[in-house]
């Protein structure tokens, strides 16, 4: 095993991937879901921001997504292992269902991220706990350290999963 | 066990993004911040399956109350 914040800085690029890439699919940047999440958007565009990346945060706040999915199955396989994990995902989409969202984004989040992580313990290199403080670490690099480039990293992935799913325009 | 230390003083750090910063919805990134921090918290202080579903519910409730303030902000349903 490395040392730990080594780990943790890796779980924190593993997680990041993983969320961003479940987001961007299930087309979260594309528009705001609850009325809420728009208003965001709004603010972080007159802020100097994106709209399309105001979008996704907004939309992360609003309801659980991919990276409450990544947190939550990291938790439950902290807590009980592969079970844990693919409860937590039963967990999100109940969450998810509250927060008058259709769930896609978050449920797969977390059952993806259930498999990597339980994986990645089994394997002996990780530990349950660097995934929970790396989720942490990702989730702060997308909404706790400046919206406006924020918003712009996430249009600028956005334009690039845009090309390859050409229907739908940014 | 650096992990619950880095949760721990990344929630103080968002508490205090949260606090300076003067746009009610732009506060609310950094409150989703804090709350991801306190469900990490949550789950390695307590290592118990029944953990799992406080820890959910912990965070989808936190959710739903962003959720909440920034639709009354932004004027609540549109009829």
């Amino acid at each position: 095993m490395l040392d730990e914040p080594i780990r943790i800085l890796i779980a924190a690029l593993i997680c990041w991937l993983n969320f961003m890439t479940v987001d961007l699919i299930f087309k979260l940047p594309h528009s705001g879901g609850v009325s809420g999440a728009t208003a965001i958007a709004r603010e972080v565009e007159k802020g100097g921001g994106n709209l399309n990346g105001g979008y996704m945060m907004g939309n992360i706040v609003s309801s659980p997504d991919a990276s409450a999915g990544t947190l939550l199955a990291s938790c439950g396989v902290y807590c009980a292992g592969l079970p844990g994990g693919l409860f937590a995902a039963l967990l999100v989409y109940i969450g998810n269902r509250i927060c008058y969202d259709p769930g896609y984004a978050g449920t797969t989040g977390c059952i993806t991220a259930t498999f990597i992580v339980y994986g990645a313990v089994q394997s002996g290199w990780f530990a349950a706990s660097d995934f929970i403080a790396g989720m942490v670490i990702a989730i702060l690099t997308i909404q706790g350290l400046s919206s406006v480039h924020a918003s712009r990293l996430i249009a600028r992935l956005w334009k690039v999963r845009c090309r390859f799913i050409p229907e739908d325009k940014p | 066990m650096i992990a619950i230390y880095v949760c721990a003083g990344i929630a103080v750090y968002a508490a205090i993004r949260v606090i300076l910063e003067r746009n009610t919805m732009r506060k609310l990134p950094f409150l989703n911040v804090v709350s991801f921090a306190v469900t990490g918290i949550i789950a390695l202080l307590l290592p118990h399956p029944i953990t799992i579903a406080a820890a959910a519910a912990y965070f989808v409730g936190s959710t739903l109350e962003s959720n909440a303030i920034a639709s009354a902000w932004s004027g609540g349903i549109k009829k």
